[in-house]
């Protein structure tokens, strides 16, 4: 079965870019979300169990989904995907639970080290 | 042409994305600066007409704000004016940040300002340029207007353009009153050249 993946960032753009971003011959099927509140909607339909998460957005940003993933139990891969490259930035989401963060624009190399870090990508 | 058609829908979320990127970049260099965390707030991008830009920026700021700002202009594959604009309440905290004490002289305040636009416009430029594959040449920043309200400080009938590509940037530092705002003004040629850099870059997507 594909595994689900979300892709949360308010950007079109930037949500083409992190898919095209993706190892190929992974098999998933992604949902989009354009901001925090469609994001959490999505992983309580059992859409994400990994999410690429961004944290500058409108409604909810990426910390406001951090946290309510946590009181629901966070049954979900997060890697942060943001511009924000400040290092307390990085030091916030891995807190409240992210398993990594990348930094935009993202390298593909990257988000493969990273899937295979955790078992995604075998 | 009407000014919002001079960049298409998805130019202008390409553009909104490159320009997060390269804010990103700018909001680190100022948190390196002044040792704080700097919170980042989602960019926004409008092509506006000459006419209203002065009225986007009060409403961007505050009315009734009290401002200084500094502006700086590049040129290159795009040309135009950064201006940063700064709340006069947050002047006090950049200098308490820099090391400045109590005394903050007029000629202290400006060289502060200066210095910290310039670390702003060109990370974020820069970044932008970069993404786009564009060239760009600064000038050096100078102080635009000081302690002034903020409708006052663009001229409509001085504007030498017919349309202004407005991005806003605006930059925060946690647990304290700082706060910027930086918009790029461009004029229509550029604006139609940013288009083509984003339609390349989109290219790759």
């Amino acid at each position: 079965m594909p595994t689900p993946v979300l892709v949360c960032d308010d950007s079109a753009m930037a949500r083409k870019m992190l898919i095209k971003s993706l190892p190929p011959e992974w098999d998933i099927e992604i949902t989009q979300a354009a901001n925090g509140l469609e994001a959490l909607d999505a992983y309580r339909a059992g859409k994400a169990e990994i999410m690429f998460l961004d944290l500058t957005m409108p409604e909810m940003d990426g910390y406001g989904v951090l946290e309510n993933l946590q009181k629901e139990g966070l049954n979900s891969f997060v890697v942060v995907v943001s511009a924000d490259i400040q290092p307390i930035a990085q030091e916030r989401v891995r807190q409240l639970g992210a398993i990594a963060f990348c930094k935009k624009p993202v390298n593909p190399n990257e988000i493969q080290e990273i899937l295979k870090k955790y078992g995604i990508v075998l | 042409m009407s000014a919002p058609s001079l960049l298409n829908p998805d130019q202008t979320d390409a553009l909104q994305e490159v320009t997060n990127i390269a804010m990103g970049q700018a909001g680190s260099s100022l948190a390196s600066i002044l040792g704080v965390f700097v919170n980042l707030s989602v960019p926004r991008i409008r092509v506006l007409d000459a006419a209203s830009i002065g009225t986007a920026i009060s409403d961007m700021v505050g009315r009734d704000k009290e401002i200084t700002a500094a502006r700086q202009s590049f040129h290159g594959t795009m040309r135009g004016e950064a201006l940063v604009i700064y709340d006069q309440e947050g002047c006090m905290d950049l200098a308490d940040l820099m090391g400045y004490d109590g005394q903050l002289d007029a000629a202290a305040e400006r060289e502060i300002l200066l210095d910290v636009s310039n670390v702003q416009v060109g990370a974020c430029l820069g970044g932008i340029a970069d993404l786009l594959e564009a060239s760009l040449t600064y000038s050096a920043p100078s102080i635009m207007a000081e302690h002034i309200p903020v409708d006052r400080l663009i001229d409509p009938k001085k504007m030498t353009w017919n349309y202004a590509l407005l991005v806003e940037v605006n930059f925060t530092l946690e647990e304290r009153n700082f706060t910027s705002h930086m918009t790029f003004l461009m004029p229509e040629e550029s604006i139609q050249s940013m288009g083509e850099a984003l339609d390349k870059f989109m290219e790759n997507f």
